[in-house]
């Protein structure tokens, strides 16, 4: 169940000029959260920016022992540069968890899953990471970014799932392989992989490609969407994505995580 | 001291002047997790439509400054649905619902309230003819004070319930459409809905919500929905009237109470902050009681202006 409460800021970890990680209190919200599930932040109490803004919750731990939730963020306009400039011990509202959690119930041990992240889409993955590693269900990590500074927290996929398993693509091929991270799932792919589910979160040219991917390979599939939000629990109908049955599915409440069949990509706006 | 916060609205008597406004609380039922429903003075719903509607294609919302524009399409579930998926939950819930309808053209609206007809677990009709972001109906009828007149006179004939009509502010003299709709029938008026605005992304020069322009709502309305309100209450001071536009706050509301409103509605500050409502009743309790107010009924309408020059001075 949904709830709305006031969580302080534990600590902020900023790892560039953009990116951050943002920790605040796990308050009754963390213990809720399954992975995929988003929360609201409201960036300061006044009017600018005005509404919340929504963010994966990428992880639940602890901070010096306090139970705390992570967001990790990319800084691209007020709401998202405000919230990342926040002092230790600033309330912020938060609402949540909220929307559709990641699949997992039917996963057991015996399953190999892919997890693909495009930049900052690596943020719903991290408590995926953890959670799989704690069934010990094993998976392969296909990281893309533009370069080695956008592919963020390596370290705790790389704890979780192990190094070996864990593939990076940049643009600029400062980490990983030069290219795209869809190439790196292709590869894998016609290398023999087999997945009992795919999960990915990303730009909208990566969702696309991967889309025609799984759809070729047949290859279950659940996509993290992402959206700007008003509200995030399913009333102002804002956030909507169009679906393969012509009606708009909204990405709060049905989603975030949906299956990529569900969606009409060709009339995802960009 | 008690404070007696009850307002009647015609035959419509509310157990408080804080009601919820179309289009930003769903059908409630969202909203159940985060406060009792039977605390509010009324819940309007999203705007219903004899068969289902899907609305707009996105991007339909973006931010501006102190607010947000959308263009949304009046999305609903359609009115057989709602009666029998949602009302009884409402019902309930003890949540005192005002259902708010729209249609493409008059015969559209009329069939929406007559399936509606007289349900006793509806407390009052409220007509949508101002929403801005539809290509047809909607604000075709309220920027027309004819052609809302003919159509408030049909509707009226199709249900014993209170009827409110919403009107819109993207018109000249906001008096005209208020006359024409209490003239043809209409109980209660509700205003404002929202403004239409045009905010454009200027690296890739396209507006930023699918549908061009959309309608402004939150705070940065609230002076012209005040306004408004004090305008309506003047020409037609025995109507009475829900004031919408931009309320965040327990002195929001009274300064619409004191502009000329019986009631209001919050609407966009439920995105925000989904508990909102619940709380400002109790604010409402609160301020009363610090002011001195016994009954928050008192409030209405007790602007004090002070005389306008009838020359220019200098």
């Amino acid at each position: 169940m949904a709830v709305n409460e006031s969580l302080r800021v534990l600590r902020t970890v900023h790892y560039d000029a953009t990116h951050y990680s943002l920790f605040l209190q796990a308050g009754s919200i963390g213990p809720q959260t399954k992975p995929g599930h988003f929360a609201m932040l409201q960036a300061g109490d006044g009017l600018r920016p005005y509404l919340r803004r929504a963010f994966s919750i990428a992880d639940v731990s602890k901070v010096a022992g306090v139970p705390a939730m992570e967001f990790v963020v990319k800084a691209v306009g007020i709401g998202t540069e405000a919230l990342g400039r926040f002092a230790e011990g600033t309330p912020i509202p938060v609402l949540g968890p909220l929307g559709v959690p990641f699949p997992l119930d039917d996963l057991t041990p015996s399953d190999r899953v892919a997890l693909v992240a495009g930049g900052i889409g690596l943020a719903p993955l991290v408590l995926l990471a953890r959670e799989l590693s704690l069934r010990r269900i094993s998976a392969d990590l296909f990281y893309g970014g533009r370069n080695e500074k956008d592919v963020l927290k390596r370290a705790d996929f790389e704890r979780f799932l192990g190094p070996p398993r864990c593939r990076y693509a940049t643009d600029d091929g400062s980490l990983g392989r030069k290219g795209l991270v869809t190439d790196l799932v292709t590869q894998a792919l016609d290398g023999g992989a087999s997945y009992r589910r795919l999960f990915a979160c990303g730009p909208l040219p990566m969702f696309r490609t991967l889309a025609k991917t799984v759809e070729a390979a047949k290859l279950d599939a659940s996509f993290a969407l992402e959206s700007e939000m008003a509200c995030g629990f399913g009333v102002c109908l804002g956030c909507v994505a169009p679906t393969t049955d012509g009606r708009f599915a909204t990405v709060c409440k049905e989603g975030p995580c949906l299956p990529p069949s569900a969606i009409d990509w060709s009339r995802v706006h960009g | 001291m008690s404070v007696d916060l009850s307002v009647r609205l015609g035959r419509l008597v509310l157990k408080n002047p804080i009601a919820t406004a179309s289009g930003t609380f769903g059908y409630g039922l969202e909203f159940a997790e985060f406060l009792p429903l039977g605390k509010l003075g009324g819940i309007s719903v999203k705007g219903l439509s004899l068969r289902p509607c899907f609305g707009n294609p996105p991007p339909r919302i973006c931010e501006t400054d102190a607010g947000m524009l959308n263009a949304i399409g009046l999305q609903n579930v359609g009115v057989e649905a709602f009666l029998s998926e949602k009302l009884p939950e409402l019902e309930r819930l003890g949540a005192t619902v005002i259902a708010n309808v729209w249609g493409d053209m008059e015969d559209d609206y009329v069939a929406v309230v007559e399936r509606i007809g007289g349900d006793r677990r509806v407390a009052a009709i409220e007509l949508n003819v101002s929403c801005p972001n539809v290509v047809k109906g909607g604000l075709i009828f309220g920027n027309n004070p004819t052609a809302l007149g003919a159509l408030v006179r049909r509707v009226r004939g199709a249900t014993p319930l209170p009827l409110i009509v919403k009107l819109s502010p993207n018109v000249t003299d906001i008096t005209a459409t208020a006359k024409a709709s209490v003239d043809n029938g209409a109980d209660i008026l509700s205003l404002i809905n929202t403004l239409v605005g045009l905010s454009i992304d200027i690296e890739t020069r396209q507006p930023r919500i699918g549908f061009t322009t959309g309608g402004l709502s939150g705070p940065a309305i609230r002076p012209v929905a005040v306004r408004m309100v004090w305008e309506v209450r003047k020409a037609l001071p025995k109507v009475p009237i829900f004031g919408i536009g931009g309320i965040e706050s327990v002195e929001h509301v009274v300064e619409f109470l004191i502009a000329g409103a019986d009631a209001v509605q919050v609407g966009t500050a439920n995105f925000r902050d989904p508990t909102i409502s619940a709380r400002l009743v109790d604010d409402l309790a609160r301020w009363c009681e610090a002011h001195g107010i016994r009954r928050v009924a008192d409030l209405t309408g007790t602007l004090k202006t002070r005389p306008r020059p009838e020359h220019r001075f200098g």
